[in-house]
């Protein structure tokens, strides 16, 4: 008892010493606290002191958002180098027209507020083009970019952003999900016909499309791709992929039920890799097709084996492809003593995507004329068949359509590689039906 | 009841007033001054911010309303204010009411869509109660990207723009006028409703549910009008969004949304109206500071460049935790202190450490 009471009181000692030492202490970190702010603050002014316009003599100023550290950042991560490393190589050979260009960017973790936020703040600073990424904060920002006339390319490929009397300032320099879809419908059409006439079966394919969970995941059936199937003859089912999911068999279970012969797959590379192995482990047969964001090296990397033969609809050629448009990317890449090794499709993407820009604005230049929002808008309309070296199908954009390349090859992992499997396709044509149910 | 020291009132009603001291007045005043002058000197991108600040007090004083003063723990926050956001973005597109007209119809909706969701509260406690509010949370994140035909499912629904007298007012400097009313309404409404009845009931509950219900509180009518007038807040802060933004994703209203909402009140100060300014201002500017910070970092040392996005959100989860560590209370704890060391300032006297906030 007498020891329980000692151990009490001492404790009540240090309680009570901890109290009186508690002043001098607090007032330390409040001050510490308020010289952290002060010291954020005086830096935020300086970071945000310069607003101007983008056309003074000197830097040309680009506005960028990427995804360094949210649910995208598998792929978004390359995205940002490439365009990082195309701002290089054009400033170390002059820039555009003489004058550099000064890439602002932020990682904004894939949150929509945080875009808007820096989109807001960018474009106080001057610049003169945005390169956005995701689909929702491209979406929440697309009237807000008309009403600034600030020409703003999107990762996101929704069909739907490239539609000019919807968002006059999107423009879509990548095969759009519906299109990059429906090339794949096509495909899967004809070699259902080659299978099946030896097999001697008249029904249709079946296709799976297993999709994020998004406006992303849902864009290649919603605009166009469902219609297309029907045209065709497919009987296309969809598969939600629950955010943040580590096992997709139940998925799997499904579509195994559903009879599907081919499981297209509309998501970033890493739910893709964990539903590749799924597949493998449940031995589904079905032929696999990766769109965009999924069919790259980093998927190959995370599946491993369950990767092997899975097809892939990319719009722009991987590194390990040798064309023009990727030798020059991995000729400044050995030049600044980096390799191109392990590099996905995404760094190739970002490069073009801003390169493409960065052409228009040089027109503007090259023009005498003001460098402004509608004058880079209006050079990019008119770019006809711009060639990008085979990187991708050359580039077309006009006053009525903003998505320039309506082609793409379609690569198969072969040996742990992207391989080309066929020449560059075109999207097939599709008539709209009645709305979506 | 602490009274200053020299302060005397004459009658009831001045001692019990909302800012009974002049100091008290003064420092309001000159809060309201700053806030009247800032949209003047400040430009887009500032009054973007303080937008998003006044939007996040709404909210968070409405949380604060649930989960300061009333101890009921919600994870439900996000599917509150999509509610508010889908609600009054719908009910001007397919209704065609007026925008003024639908932000209060929306907020109803989400206080109906609060009251349902808190009726669990009656049997459940503590982290049960934050389950079956997550619940709440997938329900709706559920239903608003599967019900196509009225929320357009995972499309983008787009608000138009709000008008008044032929302005528009989604711009940041004319909203900047509509957020700052909201956010003023909204903490003048719950610092007087702990001052009624109704409210002293919510307290009541939050310390002791038995004893309130022992003295005569009824304790299932009052949670449930916690609940209500919780999630009215919370429903006007989606509808602020809405209209502000001029299009409403599923995308904003994710349980991160409700995590990123508890997290405000907890850092400001639970059960404090003071808190919930600064914790809503706290995690709305934090990120935007530590990239400013990171951007200026940036130029004076370009080999830090490839990492700083990962020290900026470690900045950021460490910023919340230090504050968390130094004074458990939150924010309004820390300006209390400040307030009380400056008060017989440059004399070494202290008021007791247990002083009543």
């Amino acid at each position: 008892m007498i020891d329980g009471d000692d151990a009490v009181s001492s404790r009540k000692d240090a309680v009570s010493s901890r109290k009186t030492g508690a002043a001098p202490r607090t007032r330390r970190t409040l001050k510490t606290a308020a010289n952290a702010v002060l010291a954020a603050w005086a830096a935020a002014a300086c970071g945000n002191g310069s607003g101007g316009a983008g056309d003074a003599d000197g830097v040309v100023k680009v506005g960028a958002v990427f995804d360094l550290t949210g649910p995208t950042a598998d792929v978004g991560t390359d995205y940002a180098n490439g365009m990082t490393a195309y701002v290089e190589w054009a400033n170390a050979r002059g820039g555009i027209e003489g004058r550099q260009i000064d890439l602002i960017s932020q990682d904004y973790a894939y949150r929509v507020d945080r875009a808007e936020q820096l989109y807001r703040q960018f474009v106080g600073e001057g610049v003169v083009a945005f390169m956005g990424w995701g689909t929702g904060d491209t979406e929440a920002l697309q009237t807000r970019v008309a009403e600034d006339q600030i020409p703003f390319s999107s990762a996101s490929l929704s069909h739907r952003l490239g539609d000019p009397t919807q968002a006059p300032y999107n423009f879509l320099v990548a095969t759009s999900y519906s299109d990059q879809f429906r090339i794949a419908l096509d495909w899967i059409a004809r070699d259902w016909a080659a299978r099946s006439s030896s097999a001697g079966v008249a029904d249709g394919p079946k296709v799976a499309l297993l999709h994020n969970a998004s406006p992303f995941g849902l864009s290649p059936a919603r605009q166009g791709g469902a219609d297309y199937a029907r045209e065709r003859g497919i009987d296309l089912s969809l598969h939600e992929m629950a955010r943040a999911a580590v096992d997709y068999t139940a998925e799997f279970s499904r579509i195994r039920q559903s009879g599907a012969q081919y499981v297209v797959i509309q998501n970033t590379s890493g739910p893709a890799a964990v539903a590749l192995r799924d597949a493998r482990n449940m031995g589904m047969e079905q032929t696999f097709v990766c769109l965009n964001w999924c069919a790259n090296a980093l998927l190959v990397r995370l599946a491993g084996e369950a990767a092997e033969g899975v097809l892939g609809t990319i719009p722009f050629a991987p590194l390990s492809v040798d064309v023009p448009g990727t030798r020059v990317v991995r000729e400044h890449l050995e030049a600044t003593g980096r390799s191109a090794e392990g590099r996905t499709n995404a760094f190739t993407q970002g490069w073009w995507t801003l390169a493409v820009f960065a052409e228009a604005m040089r027109n503007v230049l090259a023009s005498g004329e003001a460098l402004t929002g509608p004058a880079v808008k209006e050079a990019l309309e008119s770019f006809r068949e711009f060639d990008m070296g085979g990187a991708t199908v050359p580039l077309t954009f006009t006053p009525d359509n903003h998505r320039g390349a309506k082609g793409l090859r379609i690569f198969r992992v072969e040996d742990g590689t992207w391989t080309p499997f066929t020449e560059f396709l075109q999207a097939p044509p599709w008539t709209p039906e009645a709305p979506d149910p | 009841m602490m009274l200053g020291c020299g302060v005397f009132h004459t009658r009831y009603a001045s001692a019990m007033g909302l800012r009974p001291r002049p100091a008290e007045r003064l420092r309001l005043g000159a809060f309201a001054a700053a806030v009247l002058a800032f949209p003047f000197v400040a430009d887009p991108y500032w009054l973007d911010l303080a937008n998003q600040v006044a939007i996040a007090t709404v909210g968070a004083v409405g949380l604060n309303i649930l989960v300061g003063y009333t101890g009921q723990i919600s994870l439900g926050q996000g599917a509150f204010m999509a509610v508010g956001a889908y609600g009054s973005a719908l009910l001007t597109l397919k209704a065609g009411l007026p925008w003024g007209a639908s932000i209060p119809l929306a907020c109803l909706a989400a206080a109906a869509a609060g009251t349902f969701f808190g009726l669990p509260s009656l049997r459940l406690k503590g982290l049960y109660l934050a389950v079956a509010t997550l619940a709440a949370q997938e329900i709706a994140e559920w239903t608003v990207t599967h019900w196509t035909a009225l929320t357009g499912g995972t499309e983008a629904v787009v608000a138009p723009a709000p008008r008044l007298f032929g302005r528009r007012l989604n711009d940041p400097f004319a909203f900047y006028w509509l957020g700052a009313a909201a956010a003023a309404g909204t903490a003048l409404f719950a610092a007087n409703l702990f001052r009624s009845r109704a409210g002293r009931a919510f307290v009541a509950i939050r310390d002791q549910d038995v004893a309130a219900g022992v003295m005569g509180v009824n304790v299932f009518r009052s949670k449930l009008a916690a609940f209500a007038t919780s999630s009215f807040f919370v429903g006007l802060a989606g509808a602020l969004v809405a209209y502000y933004r001029n299009i409403v994703t599923w995308e904003r209203f994710t349980l991160e949304t409700s995590v990123i909402y508890l997290a405000m009140v907890i850092v400001g100060g639970l059960g404090t109206i003071r808190g919930s300014f600064f914790g809503a201002a706290l995690i709305t500017l934090l990120p935007a500071l530590v990239a400013n910070a990171g951007r200026a970092l940036q130029d004076a040392a370009p080999g830090l460049a490839a990492r700083l996005p990962y020290a900026q959100q470690a900045v950021f989860g460490l910023v919340i935790i230090l504050f968390l560590v130094f004074e458990p209370k939150g924010l309004s704890k820390l300006w209390c202190n400040a307030k009380d060391y400056f008060h017989v300032w440059p004399f070494a006297y202290r008021r007791g450490e247990d002083r009543a906030t």
